[in-house]
This record gives C-alpha cells, structure tokens and sequence, in this order.
C-alpha cells in the first residue's frame, strides 16, 4: 500500500486537466459516522458548528478521503423555513412535523435566513472552521437538500406526492419558495469559500416518475445549479434509489457530477451519461460498509472500479449514499486502502488478482 | 336495468385504478343498491384495481403519487362497502399487526401493505409510525396476532428490526408469531441475518407473504 502523494486538491485538479494522479478521488460519504471518530453524540451537533467541524476534520484526517461534507441531516433548511425536527440522543435526527399542515398556510412561508434559522448558522460555522483548518488542501460542501425533497418536508411527502396530480401549481409554489432558501444558503457557503453538494431523494424514480421530475423538480435544480456556476464551483448532485431514466435530465440540469446509489449500475450510468458528467458510488452503505467484512468492502470497491474506472468525465469511489451512523470505521478504512491499492491508472488484472488469493 | 355484479365488480377496479375516487364511491353504491356481495366487491373490484395499480408500479408506469391516489379511491369505496360486509366473512381472519420503526416517520410504504393485507382478508392492527420493538410485541400478544409487519426506509433505523426478533424469543412466543420486514434498504439477506421469517420488497408481494406465513402459522 503506497502513502498518498497529492493532497486532494492537487489530486482533483490534476485529474481534471488529464494529468497524472496518485490514485483515484474517494468519497466514503461519511455523515453521522464522524461522531464515531471524535466519540460524540449525534444530537451534540445541534447548533454546535464547532463540534460538527471538529468531527468532520478529524474523520476527513484518519482516513485522508477526497471531499468533506457537513452534514446532519436533511431537514435543516425545512426546520429553519418552520418545521419540526425530532433529535434522538445518538442517531440522525428525524421530521416530526412538516412546516404547514394545509396548503391554505403557504403564504405565511417565507424563505430561510442562513445566518438567523434554525441550525443552518451552526452548519455555516462548522463549514468556515473546516476551511480555516483544512481548506487549502481538501475542498470542503455543505450538504444541501433540493426544493422538491424540501418541499416535501414543508408539506409533507405523501401532500406533496398527491398535489403532483391533484394541485400541480401548490408544488410549484413550494418549490418556488424551497429554492429561494436554497439560493440564499448557497450564497452563503459561496461567500466563505464552500460549495454546495446537493442531495435530492425525493427526486428518485422510486418516488416521482421521470416525467414528473422534470416537471416539478428539474427547473429548480437547474436554476440552483447554474447559480452556483455564476461563482465557479462544480456541482455533486446525489438522488437516491432507481435513477437511470432521469440521468440525462441531472446532466441537462447542469450536474458536473452525478452521485449514483446504489439501487442503480455504475457501467450503465457509464454507458449513458459517462460521457457528459464524472459519476461517483456506489458501495451499499448497509449490506456492505455497515454489515460487510473489510474483505466484502475490499470485493464491492474492486466490482465498483472494473464498472467505473474509466469512465470519461471520471470516476469517484464512493459509498451509495450516506453511511449508516455506526458504519465500523475499519470498512471506511477498507475502502480507502483498496483504493490506493489500486493505483492509477487501476490495473484490473492485478487487483482482480488480489481477491482470489484472499 | 340492473348491471351484472361482475361488470360493477370490474368497473370498480378500473375506478381505483384510474384514481377515480367519485366513480369509485359512486359503483360501490351501485353494488350495495343491488344487494351484492360486499366482500366480494372489496376482493375482485377494490383489490383487484389496487392490485393491478401495484403491477404498474413494478412496471414503472406508475409511481407513489398515482399509487396514493388509487389508494384514496379505494379507501373511498371501501367506506361505502364497509358497512355491508357480512360478519361471518369478517370473523376467522388472519390479525396482521404493522408499523413503520422507531426513528422512522416515512410511512407510505407501510400504509399500501396495510390497504392491500386489509383488502386481502386480513385483520390490520396499524401501530403508524416510529414504533418501539416493545409496542410491536405488545400489541401482537393483546390482539392474538399471528404476524408483525415491520416496514422502515431508512438505513439508520434497521437494528429496531433486529430487536422485534429478538423480544419475540426472549418472550418465548417467537413460535407463534412470525415477523416480515419490508422498505426501501432492507434486503432478503438483512431478513435472514436478524431471523425474521420472510421478506417482501413490495405490497403485493407483502400480500403473497402474509398469506404463506399465516397458512403456515
């Protein structure tokens, strides 16, 4: 196993211009799981930027992967435009109650202030503390929830799913309003040097159907991703489940990267939209990394690579989704180390190699 | 003129399954008026257009919003029914007690395997959501339930699974009651590894499940 030799950054960069790299980019996605590293609870994080930074560098230090992302949950644009959060002592918080209870109370939302609502000053903090301390060597994001998910969550899911037939022009308003607290948010990453990384699982097409993604959840997507193209930053948007139908429409909505679960195939996502955005995934985060053997990691990152390796806007190792809370740090350890085996450029016959002779 | 039963019988599923909520409440007058069966307008109209609602979804010609609009035009007509379902048909049946884990507030999932074990003869003791392992057992013992059905779709709340499995065999009555997980991240081998007695990864085949189980139980 060889020592990285590039920060990601440099790893990142020259793997954009074609030039030669260390190894592939990794992006376990690591969430709640960097309690575990720092021995916190989940629920310390509430409003405690400091702590969700400190954890999140410390994760980012013991496994050297490619990105850091803050993250708790995916309500805290919601919760900051109104809705209620239940937080258990030690695991991912949850919604307990959606902002409105009818649609008749839509007019009394009004777009989220990052530096006033809810918890998003505390993830803004987390965000400029990890930047002051690791900023110059790895990119730091913010997890930020799209505006249909959103709008979801100031509604409702299963009101917002029936008004897609049944009140078309409530969902827009919705979203209207979810975006104008994504733009705000972004805004505000932007402003002290962090992008934004966009995770939409409502989106999926195990929910809505292609056609009403790219009715009720596309525009908006597309007038988020070009404003943070406005300031020059790429963008990972990650929707969960079954996706393959609305590849095309996640590039078109301007995607530099698509974040592929693990419901989905990464040489079919290859085939289709390889050629147009890097893709990233898709370990199972529950079968492999949290229930897995570091050897079950070891074969799932070798079987994601001979799908991915050369796909030809790029390819990032990654787990599906985000991991489970209690994820064994030895697995996201496993996954970094077999991606360093690897090397670049990945010689398949070799690690294929490796697996038989374990 | 009076229609054939079996003619309202099969409007009544295109009217679930056409998401038509007034035409659905509308047959099933129709049904009652003539004096047929009520349940067996519940199983060949109701179900069978929610049934055929699940194959579209397995399809992907449909998807969460068409499936809760066929289910709010089944509920719909089975409002109307309801009233008219014989008793003795009622009695004998198969008790089901569902919920969604604790941490867990996604519930549609759960609430289309209850709509669709409720239209299949089934006695459904609906807990709702984020439901501790201890509920689940308790109820199943008060209300003499041969099945627990557990449903999450999230990765963080999977060991409560675990846990229901594991009350039942310390309580000692694991024999009597057999426990079917469901949702988006669990997995036949999940249902496996933490001992429960069948999987399904939708309502329809939740249906198939339930009945094996219960003939079996």
């Amino acid at each position: 196993m060889t020592a990285d030799q590039m920060t990601p950054l440099e790893r990142f960069s020259a793997y954009n211009r074609g030039d030669p790299i260390d190894r592939l980019p990794c992006v376990p996605i690591v969430g709640n799981a960097a309690a575990r590293v720092i021995g916190a609870r989940v629920s310390d994080f509430r409003g405690n930027g400091r702590l969700i930074a400190s954890a999140q560098v410390a994760a980012y230090k013991l496994f050297g992967y490619d990105v850091i992302r803050v993250f708790t949950d995916l309500y805290t644009q919601a919760e900051a435009m109104g809705a209620k959060v239940h937080c258990p002592p030690d695991e991912t918080a949850y919604l307990e109650t959606p902002a409105l209870t009818d649609t008749s109370e839509i007019d009394r939302l009004a777009p989220a202030n990052p530096y006033r609502d809810g918890n998003l000053p505390g993830h803004l903090e987390a965000m400029k503390i990890a930047l002051d301390q690791v900023g110059h060597e790895v990119s730091v994001t913010g997890a930020m929830t799209g505006p249909f998910t959103n709008a979801s969550f100031l509604i409702g899911t299963e009101k917002l799913v029936r008004l897609t037939l049944k009140d078309p022009e409530k969902v827009h308003r919705l979203c209207e309003i979810s975006l104008q607290t994504n733009l705000r948010y972004a805004r505000a990453m932007m402003d002290i040097g962090c992008t934004p990384s966009l995770t939409d699982p409502m989106s999926s097409s195990m929910v809505i159907s292609p056609g009403q993604f790219k009715e009720f959840s596309f525009p908006y997507l597309k007038r988020l991703i070009d404003f943070i193209h406005t300031r020059g930053k790429t963008v990972t948007l990650h929707i969960c489940g079954k996706t393959s139908k609305i590849w095309g429409l996640m590039a078109d909505a301007g995607a530099d990267c698509l974040s592929i679960d693990n419901e989905a195939d990464l040489l079919e996502a290859k085939q289709k939209v390889g050629g147009r955005v890097r893709i990233m995934g898709n370990v199972r985060p529950s079968e492999v990394m949290l229930q897995g053997t570091t050897g079950d990691v070891r074969a799932a990152v070798v079987a994601c690579l001979r799908k991915a390796y050369d796909s030809p806007k790029g390819y990032i190792v990654a787990s599906g989704c985000s991991l489970p809370t209690e994820t064994p740090l030895r697995n996201i350890q496993a996954m970094l180390d077999t991606v360093r085996e690897a090397g670049y450029p990945v010689n398949m016959e070799q690690l294929e190699r490796g697996i038989n002779h374990e | 003129m009076s229609k054939d039963k079996e003619v309202l019988y099969s409007e009544l599923s295109q009217a679930v399954l056409e998401m038509d909520e007034e035409r659905s409440v509308h047959i099933s007058g129709e049904i009652v008026a003539e004096q047929y069966d009520a349940y067996e307008a519940v199983v060949h109209g109701l179900a069978d257009g929610m049934d055929r609602a699940g194959r579209l979804f397995e399809e992907e010609e449909y998807f969460i919003p068409e499936l809760l609009m066929c289910s709010d035009a089944m509920y719909a007509g089975l409002e109307v029914l309801k009233p008219h379902l014989k008793r003795e048909e009622s009695g004998g049946r198969k008790r089901v007690v569902i919920g969604v884990v604790e941490g867990d507030t996604h519930d549609i999932g759960k609430n289309l395997v209850k709509i669709m074990l409720e239209t299949s003869g089934f006695d459904v003791y609906d807990l709702g959501r984020d439901i501790s392992p201890q509920k689940f057992v308790d109820k199943a013992k008060e209300v003499g339930a041969e099945i627990i059905a557990v449903s999450t779709l999230m990765t963080t709340t999977m060991d409560a699974m675990a846990a229901v499995v594991q009350l039942l065999h310390e309580e000692k009555i694991k024999d009597k009651i057999r426990v079917m997980v469901g949702g988006g991240p669990i997995s036949q081998s999940f249902a496996d590894k933490i001992g429960a007695d069948g999987y399904a990864a939708n309502a329809a085949g939740a249906v198939r499940l339930a009945k094996k189980l219960a003939g079996g139980a």
